[in-house]
C-alpha cells in the first residue's frame, strides 16, 4: 500500500539524471531515515499533504514571517516558502561536516587576528597582500584594535553543498553579520506545528542549544559587566532580513536598535531611550562594517553611529562580529587555505575547497584567461549593487572579451572557481515530489573552547531543477534542516548526559513537548528595558495611523451609507450630500476631490472618487494609503505585536488584496469598511495584552488620542462651523454624532432634537464622552504624566502645551461658541477656538518628538578643504 | 633648520550644537628627515573627550568630541619642527638608474620593505587609472627608462601642464575632472601624479605637510598667509621613498614640512568630523609656517 503511494508521488523522481542522489545509500537503497520519512510521508496522502503546504504558508504568513526584496514591485515584506519536505542529514555525513566547519572557524579566526594584528601571513608569504590589502573589507581603521577573548571571529557561517559524487564543498564563508539563523528557527517551529508527524521514529536533532550559545558567547564578551546589555544593531525594516532582526530581538530578548537610536559619548556607546541614556556594552551587528562609524569609515553612511570605532578602541564595547571581519568574506582566501591549515594545525582541510584560482598570481592569471568559458568568475568581495558572479559559459563572446579585460586591469580583484554540480534532493510541489537542488547554510558561534554548530540549518533550493544560483533575492524555497541522530547508543558523554536527554527527539515525545524544547521561553533581559529612541517613535505613529484610518474610513462609511439611504429616506437630500462629500474631501485631506471646479462635476456622480479614496494606492490621504503608512509603521516595530495582532492585520491585508480583484457594489463598499474598522478596532484592543511595556504604550495612546483629537477638531470644521438652512445642519449634526458613535449617547443624555450647542458640549465638552476632545485631552496628559522626564525640566514643553489646552477646553462656554452675528456665514467664535485646538494639537507632538525622539536629530559632515 | 607652525581651524555653526566628533590629523610625525620637537593641540571650546593614537600608516590622529553646546570650533595646533633634509644624490647616482620597469619586478621579492611598498600600488578612489591616466604616465615611463628620472620628468610635466587655479577644485573633484581641465591645487596635482605612477604599477603616496612661503626681499612676511600642502613620494628599490612636488617642480627638502601620509587625501584629512545639526557651517584656516633662527640668506621658490 504504503509502496504504492510512495510509487505515484515519486513519479519520474528517480528517471531524472542525477548521478548522486541524497536518497541513496552506497548499495543503492534508500536510506533508513529517508525510508521512515517517507513512510510517515506516504502516509498522509496527496490532499493531505497539499493541506499541510498551505497550513504552513498561512502559519508562515500570519507569523509575519517575510523577507524583503530590493526594487521588487510587489514591494516590501515577501512571504517566506517553506517546502515540506526537509533536508535530511546523516549522522555519520554531519559528523564530518561538523568537524569540517569547526576547523575553518578557528582558521578564519586566526586569519582575522593575523590581518589586524601581526600580519605574519603575509610576511611569510602564505598570503599576497594584494589579496588583503585590495578588498574593500579590510579596514586600516580597525588594525592593532586590542580585542579579548580566544576567538574574536564570535559568529561563522558557510554555505555548503553536495557534489553529484556525494562530496560535501564549502560555497560561501561569512564572517560579518551572517543571516538566516532566525528563518532556520521559524522554519523548524512551522513544521513542528504543522506537520508533527514528520518527526516519528526519527531522532531529530534540536536547535536550541546554538542560541544557547550564542547568548553565553555575547555575555562572555563583556566580561567585566555581570550583565552586559546587548542589543542588535539593524540597517532598517527595509533591509531584507529585517524580519530576521526582530525574531531574533525578542526570542533571545535583546533590544533592536538602529543607527540613530545609539550615540558615542565619553567613549562609550549609548541607547538613547525615552528615559534617556542606557550604556551598551555588546552590539550584535546586522549593519555591514564599512557603514558603522560615519565618522572613520564610510562617510555617508545614516546606518552608524559617530565615534563608534572610538569606544570600540577604548574596549568600552564589543561588536559581534568585529568591525573588519568582512575581508574574510573573500574567495580570493579559498586557494591559500590549504597551506594556512596546515601553517597553523599542520592538518589538511577537513571539506575540500571548490578549486580556485586567484588572478593576483600570473600563473592562476593565465589559467583563467584560457580557460574563462569553463569557469565561474567572482569578484573577491560583494557589492550589493551588481552580481559579483558570473558564469563563464553562459557568456557571450563579446561579454567574455569584456570580462577578459575587466580581469587583465584589475587581476587582483577575481577569482576563478571551478564550476561545481549540486546533488539533487526531493521537494515537494504541485501534488509531486520532485529532485531540486540544494545549498545549505550551516551557522557556528563560539563557544570559547571551541565553536558550537547549529545542528540543522537553513537550506534553500533552486526554483528549476538545473539551476546553479540559489538566493533568497531571486526567488527559491526554503528547506527545515535534519540532522538525524542514527545511532542507538547516546552520543553524548557523561557530563554531558542531561544535556543528551533533551538533545534528540523521539516519537515518543509530545508536540507539545517538542516545542518547547525546540523554543525555550525567552530569557527576559534582567536590566531595566526601556524604549529605544526609534521604537518608541514608531509605536507613537501606529497609534496615530490607526486612529486616523479608523476616523477616515468611519467618516466615508457615514457618508456613504447617508448618500444610498439619505435619498430614499428625505425628498430633497442633495445639499446635504454635497455638503457631506465636500466635507470629506476637507476631512480627510484628499484635495481636489470634491472641492472646486473638478470636484463640481464629481459631486454629481461621486461614487469613481468614493471608489479612488478606497482603493487608488497613489492617492494621499486615501485609506488605502494610509493603510500602508499604518502597515509601514507597524512593520518597523513587529517585535511588539502577538500573534493574534499579526492575524487580524493579515485579514485586514487579505481584504485589500481581495477587493482589488473584484468588483465590489455601493453595498460591498461599505461592508468592506464594517469588516475593516472591526478588525482595526480589534487590532487597537489587542494591544492592551501584547505591549508590555508601559511607555510603548503610553506613547501609543499618546499618539491615538492626539489623532482623535485632531480628527474630530476637524471633521466639526468641515461639518459645523458654515451655517446651513436647517435640515442640512440638522443632518450634518448628526453624521458627527454617527460618524463618533456618539448618536446613542446624545439622545440618552439630552432627550431632544439635535442642537448645535448640545452637539458641542457632548462632542467637545464632555469629560464623560469617550468620543469627546476633552476627553483625548485629559488621556493625552495622564499619558505623558506617566513618561519619564528625561531633561529633568519642571515643566515639559509638551505638558505645558497639554495642560494650557486642557484648561481652555475646561473653560469654553458652549453659549458664546454658537453665538452667531446675523450678518455672517459663519460660527466666527467656534471657528476660532476649533482653529486654537488645532494649532495646540499640532504643536504637541513637535514637542514630544523634540523629548523623546531623539535619534531623529540631523547628522552632518564636517570637512576641511585642502 | 628649524621651523614653528601654527595651524588654525575654525568652523563657525549657525546653530548651536550639541554634539560633536573629529578627528585631526594635523599633529606632524617624526621621520628620518625631520623631528617633530613639540607640538600642542588647543581646542576651543574645551573638549569632553580628547584621545590620541597611531593610525594604521603611523600618522598621529587626534580624536576629539565635544558633548555640551557650543556655536564654534577652532583647533589650533602649534608644533616645532627640526628639519634635516637627507641627501639623496648619492643613492639617487646609485640606484636610480635601474630601469622602471625592473624596479617593478623587484618588488615582488618577498622582502618586508617591499611588501609594504605593494600596499601603495593599488589605485584608490581617489586616484583611479581613468581619462587617459596611463597614457599621460607612459610619456614619462618609456621602456627601459632610468626610475628616477621618469618620475622626475612625471613631475615636470604635471608642474608645466597643469595651472594651479586655488578654488577651481574641491577635494570631491574626481580626478578624471582635473585631468580634463588641466587645472586644480596641490593635492589634485599629488593625486594626478599618485594615479600615473600607480598606472605603471609603481606604489606612490600623498603626503600632507607645509611649505614655507618667502616674502619678496626686503618685504616682511605677514602671520598666516601659509597654507597646507601636499605632494607625492615614490617608491624606489634600495634609495626607499623619494618624495616629488608637482606643485613647485621640486624635490622637497628644507622648506617642506611632512605632517603624515597615507594612500591618498582621505587617509591624512587634516581635520574631518560629525556633527548634529542640518544647517551650514563657515570654514577658515589659517597656516603659519616661522623660521625660529635668521639665515644669512632667504631663498625664495
Amino acid at each position: 500500500m504504503i509502496a504504492t503511494r510512495q510509487a505515484s508521488l515519486f513519479q519520474n523522481y528517480f528517471s531524472s539524471n542525477y548521478s548522486y542522489n541524497e536518497l541513496l545509500s552506497e548499495d543503492g537503497n534508500l536510506r533508513t531515515y529517508w525510508q521512515t520519512f517517507f513512510q510517515s510521508f506516504a502516509m498522509l496522502g496527496i490532499e493531505e499533504l497539499q493541506d499541510r503546504r498551505q497550513a504552513i504558508h498561512r502559519f508562515l504568513k500570519e507569523n509575519g514571517v517575510t523577507y524583503n526584496i530590493y526594487g521588487d514591485p510587489l514591494g516590501l515584506n515577501r512571504p517566506w516558502n517553506l517546502d515540506v519536505i526537509p533536508f535530511l542529514v546523516g549522522k555519520q555525513e554531519w559528523t564530518t561536516i561538523e568537524a569540517g566547519l569547526i576547523q575553518r572557524a578557528e582558521l578564519f579566526n586566526l586569519i582575522l587576528k593575523d590581518i589586524y594584528g601581526p600580519q605574519q601571513l603575509i610576511k611569510k608569504g602564505l598570503l599576497p597582500i594584494e589579496l588583503v590589502y585590495n578588498h574593500p573589507g579590510f579596514l586600516r581603521q580597525c588594525s592593532g584594535i586590542q580585542l579579548v577573548g580566544t576567538h574574536h571571529l564570535v559568529l561563522y557561517s558557510a554555505d555548503i553543498a553536495r557534489s553529484p559524487d556525494g562530496k560535501i564543498w564549502v560555497l560561501n564563508d561569512r564572517t560579518q553579520a551572517p543571516s538566516g539563523s532566525g528563518y532556520a528557527l521559524e522554519n523548524r517551529m512551522a513544521m513542528a506545528r504543522i506537520l508533527p508527524e514528520f518527526f516519528e521514529g526519527l531522532k531529530v536533532k534540536q536547535l536550541a542549544p546554538y542560541f544557547t550559545d550564542l547568548r553565553d558567547a555575547l555575555t562572555e564578551m563583556m566580561p567585566q559587566q555581570n550583565q552586559p546589555r546587548i542589543v542588535i544593531l539593524t540597517p532598517g525594516p527595509r533591509n531584507e532580513t529585517y524580519f530576521e532582526h526582530s525574531y531574533l530581538s525578542s526570542y533571545l530578548g535583546y533590544t533592536l536598535v538602529q543607527g540613530d537610536d545609539l550615540m558615542v559619548k565619553d567613549n562609550y556607546v549609548w541607547l538613547k531611550t525615552v528615559g534617556g541614556l542606557e550604556r551598551v556594552d555588546v552590539i550584535l551587528r546586522r549593519v555591514d562594517d564599512n557603514y558603522c562609524d560615519p565618522l572613520e569609515l564610510k562617510e555617508d553612511s545614516q546606518l552608524g553611529v559617530a565615534g563608534l570605532l572610538q569606544a570600540v578602541r577604548s574596549g568600552n564595547v564589543r561588536i559581534a562580529n568585529p568591525l573588519g571581519s568582512g575581508i574574510l568574506e573573500n574567495p580570493g582566501i579559498m586557494p591559500f587555505l590549504p597551506a594556512i591549515a596546515k601553517y597553523y594545525f599542520n592538518k589538511p582541510l577537513i571539506l575540500p575547497n571548490i578549486a580556485s584560482w586567484w588572478c593576483g598570481q600570473p600563473a592562476e592569471l593565465k589559467y583563467v584567461l584560457e580557460n574563462i568559458s569553463t569557469l565561474i568568475i567572482k569578484k573577491i568581495y560583494r557589492d550589493s549593487n551588481i552580481s559579483t558572479s558570473v558564469d563563464g559559459s553562459l557568456l557571450s563572446a563579446k561579454k567574455i572579451q569584456e570580462l577578459k579585460e575587466q580581469i587583465k586591469t584589475h587581476p587582483y580583484l577575481y577569482v576563478g572557481q571551478e564550476k561545481v554540480a549540486f546533488s539533487s534532493t526531493p521537494s515537494f510541489s504541485d501534488k509531486k515530489v520532485e529532485p531540486c537542488n540544494a545549498l545549505f547554510r550551516s551557522f557556528l558561534v563560539s563557544n570559547r573552547d571551541s565553536y558550537t554548530v547549529m545542528k540543522g540549518g537553513l537550506t534553500r533550493t533552486a526554483n528549476d531543477s538545473g539551476n546553479m544560483v540559489i538566493s533568497n533575492q531571486l526567488g527559491g524555497l526554503s528547506k527545515d534542516t535534519w540532522i538525524i541522530n542514527t545511532d542507538t547508543e547516546p552520543e553524548f558523554t557523561q557530563q554531558q548526559s542531561l544535556k543528551s536527554a533533551f538533545g534528540t527527539m523521539t516519537q515518543s515525545q509530545s508536540l507539545s513537548q517538542l516545542q518547547s524544547q525546540q523554543l525555550p521561553v525567552a530569557i527576559m533581559p534582567t536590566y531595566k528595558s526601556s524604549l529605544p529612541s526609534h521604537t518608541a517613535e514608531n509605536l507613537f505613529w501606529v497609534g496615530r495611523y490607526a486612529e486616523r484610518f479608523l476616523g477616515n474610513a468611519r467618516f466615508q462609511r457615514t457618508v456613504m451609507q447617508s448618500i444610498t439611504e439619505g435619498n430614499h429616506l428625505q425628498s430633497d437630500n442633495r445639499h446635504t450630500e454635497e455638503c457631506m462629500l465636500m466635507a470629506l474631501t476637507h476631512y480627510t485631506f484628499t484635495y481636489p476631490g470634491f472641492i472646486g471646479e473638478s470636484g463640481k462635476t464629481k459631486l454629481g456622480n461621486p461614487w469613481k472618487e468614493l471608489s479612488e479614496m478606497m482603493f487608488d494606492t497613489s492617492k494621499n490621504g486615501g485609506l488605502t494609503y494610509n493603510f500602508g503608512l499604518f502597515s509601514r509603521s507597524v512593520n518597523a516595530v513587529r517585535d511588539h505585536w502577538s500573534a493574534d495582532t499579526w492575524r487580524v492585520l493579515r485579514s485586514m491585508e487579505e481584504l485589500w488584496v481581495d477587493a482589488a480583484t473584484t468588483h465590489l457594489t455601493h453595498f460591498k463598499m461599505v461592508a468592506m469598511l464594517d469588516e475593516l474598522i472591526t478588525s482595526m478596532v480589534a487590532f487597537i484592543g489587542l494591544n492592551r495584552e501584547s505591549i508590555s511595556r508601559e511607555q510603548g504604550w503610553s506613547l501609543l495612546n499618546t499618539g491615538r488620542k492626539i489623532e482623535a483629537g485632531l480628527l474630530l477638531v476637524n471633521m466639526m470644521r468641515a461639518t459645523l462651523v458654515n451655517k446651513h438652512e436647517e435640515q442640512v445642519a440638522y443632518n450634518l449634526q448628526e453624521a458627527v454624532l454617527r460618524s463618533n458613535d456618539s448618536l446613542v449617547n446624545y439622545r440618552y443624555k439630552y432627550k431632544v432634537h439635535l442642537q448645535l450647542p448640545l452637539v458641542l458640549d457632548l462632542m467637545l465638552l464632555d469629560p464623560n464622552n469617550p468620543r469627546s476632545l476633552i476627553y483625548q485631552v485629559v488621556r493625552i496628559k495622564n499619558y505623558l504624566e506617566s513618561m519619564p522626564n528625561p531633561q529633568n525640566v519642571a515643566m515639559p514643553e509638551h505638558i505645558r502645551l497639554t495642560t494650557e489646552l486642557y484648561e481652555q477646553l475646561k473653560n469654553a462656554d458652549k453659549d458664546y461658541l454658537t453665538t452667531l452675528d446675523n450678518t455672517m456665514a459663519t460660527y466666527e467664535n467656534l471657528d476660532n477656538f476649533l482653529a486654537d485646538m488645532y494649532s495646540y494639537l499640532v504643536s504637541i507632538p513637535n514637542a514630544i518628538s523634540k523629548t523623546y525622539f531623539k535619534h531623529t536629530q540631523p547628522q552632518r559632515q564636517l570637512f576641511t578643504a585642502g | 633648520m628649524k621651523y614653528k607652525i601654527v595651524h588654525t581651524t575654525q568652523y563657525i555653526y549657525y546653530e548651536p550644537i550639541s554634539l560633536c566628533h573629529n578627528m585631526a590629523r594635523l599633529v606632524p610625525r617624526s621621520t628620518p628627515a625631520q623631528t617633530c620637537t613639540k607640538s600642542t593641540v588647543a581646542i576651543y571650546p574645551e573638549p569632553d573627550v580628547l584621545n590620541e593614537f597611531d593610525d594604521f600608516f603611523g600618522n598621529k590622529v587626534t580624536y576629539f568630541a565635544i558633548q555640551h553646546e557650543h556655536k564654534s570650533l577652532t583647533v589650533t595646533v602649534s608644533s616645532e619642527i627640526e628639519r634635516t633634509p637627507i641627501d639623496l644624490k648619492q643613492s639617487i647616482d646609485t640606484y636610480g638608474k635601474v630601469s622602471w620597469e625592473d624596479a617593478r619586478m623587484q618588488l615582488y621579492q618577498q622582502r618586508l620593505e617591499y611588501i609594504d611598498a605593494r600596499q601603495y600600488v593599488p589605485e584608490t578612489e581617489a586616484t583611479k587609472f581613468e581619462s587617459g591616466i596611463t597614457n599621460y604616465a607612459l610619456k614619462s615611463f618609456t621602456p627601459g627608462r632610468p626610475i628616477y628620472q621618469a618620475v622626475y620628468d612625471l613631475m615636470e610635466r604635471i608642474y608645466k601642464e597643469f595651472q594651479f587655479k586655488p578654488g577651481f577644485t574641491t577635494v570631491a573633484t574626481p580626478i578624471a575632472e582635473v585631468m580634463l581641465l588641466r587645472k586644480g591645487v596641490c593635492q589634485d596635482f599629488a593625486h594626478v601624479g599618485i594615479a600615473c605612477l600607480r598606472s605603471v604599477g609603481l606604489p606612490a603616496r600623498y603626503v600632507s605637510g607645509y611649505i614655507e612661503t618667502l616674502p619678496p626681499p626686503g618685504v616682511e612676511k605677514l602671520v598666516g598667509v601659509d597654507a597646507s600642502h601636499a605632494w607625492f613620494s615614490a617608491f624606489i628599490p634600495n634609495i626607499g621613498w623619494v618624495d616629488f612636488d608637482p606643485t613647485n617642480n621640486v624635490i622637497p627638502a628644507e622648506q617642506h614640512i611632512t605632517i603624515g601620509w597615507g594612500r591618498d587625501y582621505f587617509d591624512i584629512t587634516p581635520l574631518k568630523g560629525v556633527i548634529l545639526s542640518s544647517s551650514p557651517h563657515r570654514l577658515s584656516v589659517s597656516v603659519d609656517v616661522r623660521r625660529m633662527e635668521k639665515t644669512a640668506d632667504n631663498l625664495t621658490t
